[in-house]
């Protein structure tokens, strides 16, 4: 039986409730947003006590469905004003949801002036607030640590980090990994960290002793369902298995992780580099999902067993398509950091210059210990770079700016967790690649013009995640498609979204989607996993457009208006190399996505 | 003079090559050839192949090319993280491919 945990903070006081009717068939980002469209005031304050902070499992979390174990939190975010939703692996999902708990919504916040730091413990049917100052102002490779020694049950935890806990606007939620070695599962956007620390929560810790995996209502239609799925996603190039019944590397996300894309994107002209400067990076292949899996060969044969190295790791119990890594040190086999994805060795290394690879994954981990978003972090030191604080290209200069994170007195370290948009304000910079205050991830939406679509008008600020454009863009889609630049992008962005919506509802990584389109057998596999679990059947973009219209509704309410669905100027007037374009899709295309909605 | 930039197991086209850094193989512009003749002179067949790029455009099989052209090669199990790899019609990555749409 599932049911909704509510805090509020202001008095440290919870209770439990029945999941209301109108939720029945709501959870993960499904939930989040109904629940903040419902019950934020929209104007509040993010970082005061009016915002609320909404996690909830995936629909599936806790199942044996395939890469079901996905964890979405929401609130007002501090970064954009708008609605967020961000959403991750790691164990928290999986968790709650053996102890049936549909989602926890967390309210209110200590008196002003208060100097104390809570965790949440949550049980089985049981909640506990307890107050750690002993967690705070910590690294977070210390603090997962600590928990797991302090909860020896190997306890699901995700919270904030010292940018957290400090109101920074680049503040992730950080979640620790299946082996607890690294807090790096980062529902990163948004700012949502801080939305915790203004609650002044550090970490969220969830037990699952006694706890059942969730039945389905339609077993066999489930099972049958879920099978459907695992065997299309074995079998598919990007999602499959790691080798080929001969041997050889076969799935490309196991093989090389997200970060297969840095070679890929660098070929196609649309990685952004320097700044959003240039489509090509000549480092690239320096810190490429294919330098990752050399490194981690090389140093597993030095070093055996003893190796903290991985590709084909997973991000969260159950998950088959293992897109995660560990990256070690090369000189010691040890771990540096995990994982180093695509979106984050772009931010960190490509859109800075930084074309070595221990000095991303000394950013990545940095990163990971202070509590910060990846994406929003490195737009924040291309920032400092083009203000002239640092040079495109010097890592250690980076490293040494973000360190200064840590300190409590260094204004440096606060610029450099204050996000993009800050940042650059502050430095006199006019190319700032922000959406709704958002910072741009990896894909140029000057020659893949799409994306460009989904960044201005998804409610999130700039998303690649939010509508996944990028390969029908370039190569074409299923169906009617002659070239893939006559693409219709407005219906392409919006059919991107609603689908989008729907997988990060169910608890499927979104990492499904590349085996589905593919293949009508893992597409039904996926709809008869969800309806046989509801035991009943519902419409993949009906259900998907609900979620968005929760969002944009909230937004509308908090005062956006499609001025604020715009990419920054500089898109449209400075052509991006090597293929010279610039952003040309007009305004009445982009207000025609979301248009009578 | 045509460059090719290789990736994944194409790196091995080019002895001592490695992943971490560019690996570079330029061969003679031959006139008239198109994109499907090049990989086959490299001995090549479209099952080898994913996602290609002639100067950052999605190679096609019948593209003619020119001289001075980039090529990116990436082997079948690299290709842009996506849905509709059999039905993307450059008629790479899987043998089933029943429509082209180029």
């Amino acid at each position: 039986m599932s049911k909704i945990l509510r805090i509020d903070m202001s008095d440290l006081s919870h209770k439990w409730e029945a999941v209301p009717k109108e939720y029945e068939i709501l959870a993960g980002r499904a939930f989040t947003s109904a629940v903040v469209n419902k019950e934020v005031e929209p104007m509040s304050h993010p970082l005061r006590e009016n915002n609320m902070f909404v996690i909830s499992p995936g629909l599936l979390a806790g199942t044996p469905a395939p890469s079901s174990g996905r964890l979405s939190v929401g609130a007002k975010s501090p970064l954009t004003g708008g609605i967020k939703e961000a959403n991750a692996g790691g164990l928290t999902a999986d968790r709650l949801a053996r102890i049936g708990i549909r989602g926890i919504i967390i309210d209110g916040a200590p008196s002003r002036g208060s100097k104390d730091w809570y965790s949440i413990v949550v049980r089985k049917d049981n909640c506990e607030i307890v107050k750690t100052n002993n967690y705070a102002d910590k690294g977070l490779y210390e603090l997962i640590g600590k928990i797991w020694k302090d909860y020896p049950v190997k306890p699901g935890i995700i919270g904030c980090g010292i940018a957290g806990q400090r109101l920074m606007k680049c503040a992730g939620v950080f979640g620790n990994n299946p082996e607890n070695t690294d807090p790096g599962r980062y529902a990163g956007r948004g700012g949502l960290g801080a939305v915790l620390g203004s609650k002044r929560i550090v970490a969220i810790i969830s037990d699952s002793t006694g706890g059942e995996i969730p039945t389905p209502k339609d077993k066999e239609r489930f099972d049958r369902g879920r099978k459907a799925l695992r065997e299309a996603l074995d079998k598919h190039p990007v999602t499959g298995k790691l080798t080929s019944d001969d041997g050889k590397p076969f799935g490309g996300l196991k093989n090389y992780g997200t970060n297969i894309l840095q070679n890929i994107l660098n070929e196609a002209g649309g990685l952004p580099s320097m700044g959003f400067s240039s489509g090509r990076f000549d480092g690239a292949a320096k810190i490429s999902g294919e330098a990752v899996h050399e490194l981690v060969d090389k140093t597993k044969k030095k070093f055996g067993d003893a190796a903290e190295a991985s590709y084909a790791h997973a991000c969260h119990p159950g998950c088959v398509m293992r897109c995660s890594n560990a990256v070690p040190y090369e000189k010691t086999g040890k771990l540096h950091v995990s994982p180093l994805e695509y979106e984050s060795a772009w931010a960190l290394g490509t859109n800075l210059g930084i074309g070595v690879l221990h000095d991303v994954a000394e950013l990545n981990r940095l990163c990971n210990d202070l509590g910060l978003d990846t994406i929003e972090a490195g737009n924040t030191l291309a920032m400092l770079m083009e203000g002239g604080l640092i040079k495109y290209g010097d890592g250690p200069g980076a490293i040494k700016a973000l360190k200064e994170a840590y300190s409590t007195d260094s204004a440096l370290g606060r610029l450099v967790c204050s996000g993009t948009q800050t940042a650059g304000e502050a430095l006199g910079v006019t190319r700032i690649p922000v959406v709704k205050g958002q910072a741009l991830p990896a894909y140029d939406p000057r020659p893949i013009r799409g994306i460009g679509v989904t960044y201005a008008t998804t409610t999130m600020g700039a998303d690649h995640t939010a509508g996944y454009t990028i390969a029908a863009e370039i190569l074409g889609i299923k169906g009617t498609v002659t070239d893939p630049r006559a693409l219709n992008k407005a219906e392409l962005s919006r059919a991107f979204q609603a689908t989008t919506a729907y997988i990060d509802a169910t608890g499927y990584c979104l990492f499904i989607a590349f085996c589905i389109l593919d293949d009508d057998d893992g597409f039904k596999g996926m709809t008869d996993s969800v309806n046989g679990f509801l035991g009943k059947d519902i419409d993949v973009t009906e259900y998907g457009m609900a979620i968005l219209k929760n969002e944009r509704a909230f937004n509308k309410n908090a005062g956006f208006t499609e001025k604020d669905d715009r990419l920054p100027e500089f898109f449209r007037t400075e052509p991006l190399p090597p293929h010279n374009v610039t952003f040309d899709v007009t305004d009445a295309e982009l207000d025609a996505v979301f248009k009578g909605m | 003079m045509i460059e090719i930039h290789l990736y994944g197991n194409l790196r091995a086209l080019v002895s001592g090559s490695n992943a971490s850094e560019d690996t570079v193989l330029k061969l003679e512009f031959v006139e008239n050839e198109t994109f499907a003749q090049f990989t086959g002179r490299l001995g090549l067949t479209p099952a080898d192949l994913g996602d290609c790029f002639i100067n950052g455009n999605l190679a096609k099989a019948d593209y003619v090319l020119a001289d001075g052209d980039r090529i990116g090669l990436f082997p079948f199990n690299m290709v842009l993280l996506c849905g509709g790899q059999h039905l993307k019609g450059h008629g790479y990555t899987r043998d089933d491919v029943d429509v082209d749409y180029y």
